[in-house]
């Protein structure tokens, strides 16, 4: 070849492979992080209730601090009577079939949510109407300090009056003004989304994400056959990293404890069919006892191999929670005086008995969550020294709803960023309300107390009664008082990332459900060429 | 020497099962309440002298727990092979009585033959809540029906046997023909159906446990160790699957070879 060639063809082949290699860089991630909702993608129906619906945009959004931002609304007041909230929206923002997001969205959105008995609780809304295009007011019956939560995570829907507007098989056929479209869902198996070319904001590095929804073990099993870019680990599993892979740490107000069913068992049945109550953890010596008993720091090392942190309450570390709700170490001895003074005596069969009636129950978690089963199991070991048989039992969640939900101790999780979430857990009103307070508890001051922080004029005041409620120097939900609870742990969310996938600072995660790290999506980068 | 001699080698395999069976009953005495003690300190351990079978993620001792695992699934298997050889047996009985109640029985063998076993299984337990009465119930429901086409089968030959007819001529009634005469005659076979059923009794209830279908994940039972070895298979904790595995399939061959041998001897 003639020498003055080799400099062009030399030129030519580099600038071939700059075009390749650009075309090869990372357009789609592949995304094992959790299940799917049995409601689909539906706004109205509880879809998003912790934040970041990715088909839809919210009204605000929660900083790094979880201080409200500016998202489709640009500016936002509460009227001096906190009753009237007004939102100025931004004129750019697009549905994914191109048409504009307006105020008669919203208001549509929000009246339409306060009607459909959803999981967005809309009780306090009085009516939501369009001033004009661009400016929604929202009217509350009565003032609600946790209202502003509403705005952070409902996410908007198109009205049903326009085109392509909202109807029953939304859910299954989303339409938002958020980053992604939905391109398709096999119910059970995948997601397969793609960019909103309308979204407002910047453009997501990812032309495309595959939400795969396998088990624990297949999550980790196709972790470690490099199949996936993020998958979830539980906990117990999540020191096993595979190759090329990072750990990545998410921490959360996530926790997992014992709820207690508070209520005698005398026959009476849920609106579900579900027994309510139980004889033994009605009495407060055994919550009591169980509360002191167990050693959440060898739960955290045992249950969660580390990646998490002892747990005293529903929402450790937030402004609404009282710091001085601790239990210093377990103390079997206080615990014993306790259960001794309540007329609990220990027999020969090792378990304590009061008026004939053992001190045994079933200790109720979800069969197919290995974190409950080891905190069910090893929580059942220490506290049977006590003369507490408390019997770790593995069920459907079906079968958990159906049938133990009321009259088990049951191995749940909570954990959001709103004071609201404490609201629902404890006061009477939500007495069997799915899984929210699903142990009958009922405590007049504590509901006093709870009613006054919705009504606070202020978000310090509000935290005060907050605060309050979980111990008011006399009584409470919390460990001091009424023991509702035995909290036992806060968790880490665990994630296998791909060493070349950069996830960018990620916030508290609240409860699982509905993928939190997605929250800083926007963020997320491929380091690699 | 013993391939040549039937009887001798059902005797040895007998002899084999039989202690499996004694140390399994005496297990259960001196195990007391090993397989649910946790040692924090000794999570996950590999096998080694002061832990035969390794441990489990909370410290539990292999070893204890095969064991436990073996003796319910030995006496779920019991239990199930036994209703489903009482089933198989009251059927093949019920076929003996009538044509019409012959081409009934037929019908119900034919059609349960043609579900597969796992599916109507998994149905069962589910629809019964799970739990170990609800797998024991299960098992027996759907294992019966190739035994009770055997027996049937030996009931139609027999009906026609001399002595048989020569009992019904001199105006016998039907039951006491089949009291006296026929059933007898069936119990070696009952005996064997048994024993080949229990392998699978065994199989099927640790497979509807592993699936999530049977007994509490609360109890050591072979399924649930073999469901939570697969959780920690990725992290090379291989010993939690071998041993419990190796377990089971030491009990389904003594048993099977055990059936298989009496067969042929009897």
């Amino acid at each position: 070849m003639a020498k003055p060639f080799r400099p062009i063809l030399l030129g030519i082949t580099l600038s071939c492979l700059a075009v390749a290699s650009g075309v090869q860089a990372k357009e789609q991630l592949i995304l094992a992080i959790g299940g799917e909702p049995e409601q689909g993608f539906d706004p109205l129906l509880g879809w998003g209730q912790y934040g970041n619906p990715l088909f839809q945009s919210t009204l605000l959004s929660r900083g790094k601090d979880l201080s409200p931002q500016a998202e489709l609304a640009t500016e936002w007041s509460l009227s001096d009577d906190r009753l009237t909230w007004t939102l100025i929206l931004r004129d750019d923002a697009r549905f994914s079939d191109g048409t504009p997001l307006t105020a008669e969205d919203v208001a549509y959105t929000f009246n339409t949510a306060a009607r459909a008995g959803g999981r967005a609780d809309l009780s306090a809304l009085e009516v939501a109407t369009a001033l004009d295009d661009h400016t929604v007011t929202l009217r509350l019956q009565a003032p609600r300090i946790t209202f502003i939560d509403q705005l952070l995570t409902l996410g908007i829907v198109p009205s049903a009056e326009r085109d392509n507007g909202y109807s029953e098989r939304y859910g299954r056929h989303p339409i938002g003004s958020g980053p992604y479209q939905l391109v398709e869902w096999q119910e059970g198996e995948q997601l397969i989304v793609e960019r909103n070319p309308y979204f407002y904001g910047p453009e997501p590095t990812f032309e495309r994400l595959v939400f795969l929804f396998t088990g624990e073990d297949t999550t980790l099993s196709t972790a470690h056959a490099g199949q996936v870019d993020i998958a979830s680990a539980p906990a117990a599993l999540a020191s096993n990293l595979p190759a090329h892979m990072n750990r990545t740490i998410m921490q959360s107000v996530d926790n997992r404890g014992i709820l207690f069913p508070m209520q005698p068992a005398s026959g009476e049945q849920a609106a579900s069919g579900a027994p309510i109550g139980n004889d033994v953890t009605a009495d407060i010596a055994i919550r009591q006892a169980i509360n002191l008993a167990v050693d959440r720091d060898t739960l955290v090392d045992v249950a969660l191999h580390g990646f998490g942190r002892p747990a005293f309450g529903p929402a450790d570390g937030l402004p609404w929670s009282a710091e001085e709700e601790q239990i210093a170490a377990p103390n079997l001895g206080l615990a014993a005086e306790i259960l001794d003074g309540a007329g609990w005596k220990l027999r020969d069969d090792g378990v304590r008995y009061k008026d004939g009636l053992p001190a045994r129950f079933r200790l109720t978690y979800p069969s197919s969550d290995t974190t409950r089963q080891l905190l069910s199991e090893v929580s059942a070991e220490m506290v049977r020294p006590l003369g507490i048989d408390m019997q770790p039992t593995g069920r459907h969640w079906d079968e958990i709803k159906r049938e133990a939900l009321h009259q088990d101790a049951i191995m749940l999780g909570f954990g959001s960023h709103s004071p609201q979430e404490i609201y629902y857990l404890f006061h009477s009103q939500h007495a069997g309300n799915g899984f929210y307070n699903s142990g009958f508890y009922a405590n007049a001051e504590v509901d006093a107390n709870l009613d006054a922080a919705q009504a606070a004029e202020s978000v310090a005041q509000a935290n005060d009664y907050w605060r309050a409620a979980q111990w008011g120097g006399t009584t409470g939900y919390g460990v001091r008082g009424d023991a509702s609870w035995a909290w036992l742990v806060n968790l880490e969310h665990v994630y296998f990332t791909n060493s070349c996938l950069d996830v960018g600072e990620l916030g508290i995660a609240p409860h699982g459900h509905g993928w939190p790290i997605t929250s800083n999506l926007l963020e997320w980068r491929w380091t690699c060429d | 020497m013993i391939r040549h001699q039937p009887r001798l080698r059902a005797l040895l395999s007998a002899g084999i099962t039989l202690l499996l069976i004694m140390g399994l009953i005496a297990s259960q005495w001196l195990l007391g309440d090993t397989p649910q003690q946790m040692q924090f300190d000794a999570r996950l351990a590999p096998p080694s002298l002061a832990h035969w079978f390794g441990t489990d993620a909370l410290g539990r001792e292999l070893w204890a727990r095969t064991l436990a695992g073996l003796s319910i699934s030995f006496w779920v298997g019991c239990l199930a092979a036994l209703l489903s050889t009482l089933i198989a047996l009251s059927l093949a009985a019920l076929a003996a009585l009538s044509r019409r109640l012959d081409a009934l029985v037929s019908l119900l063998i034919d059609t349960l033959l043609s579900v597969p076993h796992l599916i109507l299984l998994m149905l069962i337990a589910f629809a019964l809540g799970g739990g170990t009465q609800a797998v024991i119930i299960a098992v027996a429901a759907t294992h019966w029906p190739s035994l009770a086409r055997v027996l049937r089968a030996e009931l139609l030959h027999l009906r026609q046997a001399p002595y048989v007819r020569i009992s019904r001529a001199l105006g016998k009634s039907r039951w006491f023909v089949l009291h006296s005469h026929l059933l007898p005659h069936l119990l070696p076979h009952c005996l064997i159906g048994a024993l080949l059923l229990f392998p699978h009794a065994i199989l099927h209830e640790a497979a509807l446990t592993f699936l999530g279908f049977g007994l509490s994940p609360s109890q050591p039972a072979v399924g649930v160790l073999l469901a939570e070895a697969m959780r920690y298979l990725t992290g090379g904790y291989w010993w939690l699957g071998v041993f419990p595995g190796l377990g089971l399939l030491i009990m389904v061959l003594c048993f099977a070879r055990l059936g298989s041998n009496l067969r042929r001897a009897l």
